[in-house]
């Protein structure tokens, strides 16, 4: 019996240094250091901000966002119409820091930067991006001459003499690339108050302009085919550091050209505006043939969506009714085929549209925040 | 036949039970065989399990299975490299690798990612798609991310930013921004290196060379090798414990017979005694798994810090420290533990099940049949030693790479079948010293006999001893073989004193300067660069090629195991345009001396002649050895590495220092850090691999060390159990006036012969099984064969070990004899 009890002992032992050496369970988080971050703020765009060229062109890190965003409509020898997006997006991780830390490193950078590129052909779209971060030099903007680049992907001044008016853009992704020569045969454009432009009632805004009067000819190439074309070019620069309100959900926003010359830049931020429903916030530029502009505001524009259709999922308006009375506008908007859908990390809709109505032409329309079904 | 009621079934159960009460030494034999077995077991499985975890998350890192890519002249990569690339179009990315010490001396490896540019798919890249959390990955205070497991290790350190856990990464690896990791090691404009996703298929500058995922030395297989011996190491110990189980449960059985018998004639169903000998059964073997699985984990955690060094220092995988152990690993250890106990008491069952009720006074019957029982023995020992005969002859035959599985069931088969024939061979042995004994050594005569009676009950702890013997010597000799080879070949291919690597800028100069050196005899320039080997029009992927300078030095000593004619013919093809290769890639591919192959050189598609195979132990990979200068113009091989041979001087070490000195005065080169260093010192070299070759067998030895123990416990085990019974037989002879000194000997002598026969059995089955692991399991294993070597000096040791075993096991049946009081022996010899 003694001995019995000395087996279980034994065994009680056992479970005990077991016990002691069981590997221990993982914690299963660290604290955070809780570090906030510094409490300097970006910069606000501001009514009575003036617009400098060339320096403009150039990026405004102490904004928290900005792009240099172009679409084109192009068309080839045979009649085949094409669309191109080129757009640099950059953007401010945290506002910079006016003591510059002693441990920076070539790779520390706030800015991050992030691009586009799009080609729509009459049946399909193809689309890629990038990444990189500031500092390196693999991303950036220069100005004199203008050269915004990634990878090697650029928007670039066509020589060393051009100024923003004669540019040439290329990008390539896996099954699809282009290049492109734009010459601008108009003036800049600033849109709202001198290049003020509203985005939502309560007042704040970006700073926005535009070369919508670029003119195209180039080489786009799908699948390994080469295709001669011209077209027109909308170029559109904007920064800012509130991106969408709180109540903003996403927005539609039209850049148009009309056969009478004039062009069309209408925006519709949903959710957050003064409209009648209380529920968008819209605005828009008349521009002229000579480029002369015309602020639109709500009472101005009707944005209206005719006919939804299934993208990725999403139920997204291809088809509108643009109405701008003052300018005895009124027409259809539709896009020319529903597929242009950029499955990007941010993900939006963005495409060439056909204009029919009072007015014949063409143009893009972007469309963001249209929630997954 | 029926099952009765629950309540007999309890009744009969406590009854079978109460035997344990009785003979709580059988409980403690069973329980202790149980234990053993599966506490070495799970040890092992729980070593594999968490190793493969590991594995696991290092291949699940990003840079598992990218590309690399380097400069084509050898040089370091900068910032500036990636910025041309990626201006160029190219989808590289950078990362910056390093060590960081902790406090304690250990390290931890720092990899600096450049999310923005690394290859999708890997879970870095994919950033959970959070912007937030990729912003705070980029800017300060940044983020480290680190596993659970090398938490506390990463807290030791100063100066980090805030951690985050991330349970899918490798152990010992720390993983953060490029920017932070740029900073805490210093290296401004420099990247370790560029890496770019395997599927894209780019043109690359002609500045640049790619290494694909594939050709980079792969430790899966090479680690799974080292798993797999540290398995069969773990099922040769749960074999020997699951032989003691057999025996345990034989004796109590045996014991019980008389009270089965009279359970069935008290009206039990047979079939409630056999379901309660299960439960029996059940009910140890879920406690034996219990203490054996605790003990395992025990185990194992005091083995993995070992083991864990041994795989770094080997293949290069790092394995976490601390143990990761998945649900199905209990699950298995506990079906293992019963699995086996089931096997063992299967018989126990059946014979239970087959209690004649009539055949009460036969208790002993079935000794009857022992003779024929041997004979089966020997019968079925021999069918598989017969299979491992042709086994093995399959094997040789096939001669190139073969199947490691294959080797083990071969070492399996011959052990098996030894053991089978190991009780017939003993009971032969005994007969013959029986006939050819003295006959007036009566005494003698008696304890060979006896000797002979106790077999049946010896002889499965004889048979685990055997294993256990033959395995430490098997393992032992080939371990002592490597050794000696290993160290051979380290001397013959480290000819120079001292090892500098230039950067590509300063090679020339160096060279020059060197040979200008009064103290400098040769100089042995080596290059290395990869190029496509072509088989039969077919690419079988990236061979390894190393140019060497064919000086008088190198020519004496580079070992060679295999040429055409002779040394020196093969080394005047070599400078002819033959090549060497290396005993990995003739196994491979098949080829011999005189034999062609192609290779793909940056120009053209070249043919080379086989001239010798050459000795290349520790390499995974294939390798083909050219002459440096032709590696240089034909394969655009960057400059190396520079050997320089001291002339001979009687103060080597103070020559040596001095050229060291200068060396790093001229050229700014230092002798520090492990990881591309300019100056390595040879002999700082051959201390290297001997430590990581001491540390890759200190682990098959411990295990070595835990079974030669094991059976030994099992020697014991079976003494103990039988020592009351063997006391009976004993005490008529006490009573014949033989004292019980003599008697004390009489014993400890019997099994010192019943080991010493065993020992000498395991001496040509320890032999064969080195046979076995040098030329077919490192074949398979590794790809290169070793010499059989025979250490006459450890045999001896064997032996010695076994009469020790037998010395100690026989010791606390021996004392209880002694200390036994006369009064009792008497009354023991009227009992018998």
């Amino acid at each position: 019996m003694k001995r019995l009890l000395a087996i279980s002992l034994l065994f009680i032992v056992m479970l005990v240094i077991g016990w002691q050496f069981w590997p221990d369970e993982p914690p299963s988080t660290t604290s955070y250091a809780g570090l906030g971050e510094s409490s300097g703020d970006f910069r606000q765009a501001l009514p009575g901000t003036a617009l400098t060229f060339p320096k403009d062109h150039g990026p405004h890190p102490d904004y928290r966002i900005e792009w240099w965003y172009l679409t084109g409509n192009l068309v080839a020898e045979d009649g085949r119409r094409f669309g191109v997006q080129w757009t640099l997006f950059r953007q401010a991780m945290a506002p910079s820091n006016p003591q510059q830390d002693a441990s920076e490193t070539p790779w520390t950078s706030r800015q991050l930067w992030m691009a586009h590129a799009a080609l729509s052909t009459p049946e399909r779209h193809h689309f890629s991006e990038r990444f990189a971060r500031g500092g390196v030099g693999q991303a950036g903007v220069k100005t004199e001459p203008f050269d915004a680049w990634i990878d090697n992907w650029s928007l670039r001044a066509a020589d060393d003499t051009a100024g923003f008016e004669r540019l040439k853009v290329t990008a390539q992704g896996e099954d699809f690339g282009y290049r492109l020569a734009l010459e601008a045969e108009g003036p800049l454009v600033r849109h709202g108050k001198q290049g003020f432009s509203q985005k939502s009632a309560d007042g704040q805004g970006s700073m926005y302009y535009s070369q919508p009067f670029f003119q195209v000819t180039g080489e786009v190439r799908v699948d390994n085919e080469p295709v001669a074309v011209t077209g027109r070019a909308w170029l559109d620069r904007e920064w800012s550091s509130q991106l969408l309100g709180a109540t903003q959900s996403g927005w539609d926003w039209f850049s148009l050209h009309l056969d009478s010359g004039a062009k069309l830049m209408a925006f519709r931020l949903r959710g957050a505006g003064d409209d009648e429903n209380g529920e968008s916030y819209l605005s828009g530029s008349w521009i002229t043939p000579e480029g002369e502009v015309t602020p639109l505001e709500l009472e101005d524009l009707r944005l209206t969506p005719l006919e939804y259709q299934s993208v990725a999922g999403r139920d997204i308006p291809v088809h509108w009714r643009v109405q701008v009375h003052a300018h005895e506008l009124d027409v259809e908007v539709r896009a020319r085929h529903p597929d242009q859908w950029m499955g990007t990390s941010f993900p939006y809709w963005e495409g060439m549209v056909e204009v029919s109505g009072s007015n014949e032409g063409e143009g893009y329309l972007e469309m963001t925040g249209y929630a997954d079904k | 036949m029926s099952t009765a009621a629950p309540g007999v079934l309890r009744t009969t159960l406590g009854t079978l039970l109460s035997h344990y009460r009785r003979h709580p030494g059988q409980l403690l034999m069973l329980l202790l065989g149980l234990w053993i077995a599966s506490a070495l077991w799970s040890g092992v499985q729980a070593i594999n399990a968490s190793a493969r975890e590991s594995y696991a998350r290092a291949e699940a890192l990003f840079s598992a299975d990218l590309d690399r890519i380097a400069r084509r002249d050898g040089a370091a990569l900068s910032l500036d490299d990636y910025l041309a690339l990626r201006r160029a179009g190219l989808p590289v990315s950078p990362i910056i690798e390093g060590e960081l010490s902790l406090p304690d001396g250990e390290s931890l490896a720092l990899i600096g990612i450049e999310p923005l540019s690394l290859p999708g798919g890997a879970p870095l890249a994919q950033q959970d798609g959070d912007a937030d959390s990729l912003r705070n990955w980029l800017i300060p205070p940044y983020r480290v991310r680190v596993a659970p497991d090398s938490l506390a290790k990463a807290r030791t350190l100063e100066g980090l930013p805030p951690l985050e856990i991330d349970p899918d990464l490798p152990p010992a690896t720390l993983v953060t921004d490029i920017a932070v990791a740029a900073r805490l090691l210093n290296m401004d404009r420099h990247i370790t290196r560029l890496v770019i996703a395997p599927e894209r298929d780019v043109e690359l500058p002609s500045a640049f060379v790619r290494t694909s995922t594939d050709a980079l030395a792969s430790p899966g297989q090479l680690a799974d090798s080292f798993h797999l011996n540290l398995t069969a190491m773990g099922l040769l110990a749960l074999v020997v414990g699951l032989f003691i189980v057999h025996a345990a449960l034989g004796l109590a059985l045996e014991q019980r017979l008389g009270l089965l018998r009279t359970l069935r004639a008290l009206g039990v169903p047979a079939r409630t005694l056999i379901l309660a000998l299960g439960l029996e059964l059940l009910l140890m073997g879920l406690t034996g798994a219990l203490l054996g699985i605790v003990s395992g984990v025990i185990l194992a955690q005091l083995l993995l810090p070992d083991v864990a060094a041994t795989l770094d220092a080997l293949y290069e995988t790092t394995v976490s420290g601390t143990l990761n152990l998945p649900w199905y690993y209990w699950l298995g250890g506990v079906a293992i533990t019963l699995g086996g106990l089931f096997s063992a008491g299967a018989s126990m069952l059946w014979r239970a099940a087959r209690v004649n009720v009539l055949a009460l006074g036969q208790a002993q019957a079935w000794r009857a049949r022992l003779r024929s029982q041997l004979r089966l023995q020997l019968l079925f020992g021999a069918a598989l030693l017969v299979g491992a005969t042709c086994l093995w002859w399959y094997l040789a035959s096939t001669g190139g790479q073969q199947d490691l599985a294959l080797g083990f069931a071969l070492v399996a088969l011959l052990l098996l079948g030894a053991a089978l024939c190991l009780p017939p061979l003993l009971a032969g042995l005994l007969g013959l010293l029986a006939r050819y004994l003295p006959r007036r050594a009566a005494l003698l005569q008696w304890s060979v006999a006896d000797l002979q009676l106790q077999l049946p009950q010896l002889s499965l702890a004889m048979m685990a001893l055997l294993l256990a013997l033959s395995a430490n010597l098997g393992v032992g000799s080939m371990v002592g073989g490597f050794r000696l080879t290993f160290l051979d070949w380290l001397d013959q291919r480290l000819l120079a004193d001292l090892y500098v690597r230039p950067s590509m800028e300063q090679f020339e100069d160096l060279e020059s300067w060197l040979q200008e050196r009064s103290e400098v005899a040769t100089l042995l320039p080596t290059r290395s660069t990869e190029a496509e080997l072509i088989e039969n029009d077919v690419n079988v992927g990236p061979v390894a090629l190393f140019g060497i300078a064919p000086e008088p030095i190198l020519r004496r000593h580079w070992p060679l195991l295999d040429t055409l004619e002779d040394r020196e013919a093969a080394w005047s093809a070599l400078n002819q345009g033959a090549i060497f290769i290396n005993e990995q890639l003739a196994r491979r591919q098949g080829l011999a001396p005189g034999d062609t192959l192609q290779l793909k050189s940056p120009a053209s598609l070249i043919t080379l002649r086989v001239a010798a195979i050459y000795p290349d132990y520790g390499n995974p990979r294939g390798e083909i050895v050219l002459p440096v200068s032709r590696l240089a113009t034909e394969f655009k091989a960057p400059s190396g590495t520079l050997g320089v041979v001291l002339a001979p001087t009687e103060d080597r070490a103070q020559t040596l220092e001095r050229l060291q000195n200068a060396l790093r005065q001229r050229f700014l080169l230092t002798g520090e850090g492990t990881d591309g260093t300019p100056l390595i010192d040879q002999q700082a070299l051959k201390q290297m691999a001997t430590e990581v070759f001491e540390r890759t067998f200190a682990i098959t030895r411990a295990l070595n060390a835990l079974t030669l123990g094991v059976a030994g416990l099992a020697l014991l085990t079976t003494l103990l159990a039988q020592a009351e019974a063997r006391r009976a037989q004993v005490a008529p002879l006490w009573a014949l006036g033989v004292s019980r000194s003599r008697l004390v000997l009489l014993q400890i002598g019997q099994l010192v012969m019943a080991c010493l026969g065993t020992a000498l059995l395991a001496i040509p089955l320890g032999l064969l099984l080195t046979g076995t692991l040098v030329a077919v399991i490192n074949v398979a294993a590794f790809g290169w064969r070793l010499p059989l070597h025979v250490f006459p000096g450890q045999i001896a040791m064997t032996v010695a070990l076994a009469v020790m075993v037998a010395i100690l096991a026989a010791l606390i049946p021996a004392w209880r004899l002694w200390r036994v009081p006369p009064r009792q022996l008497l009354q023991e010899f009227a009992a018998a």
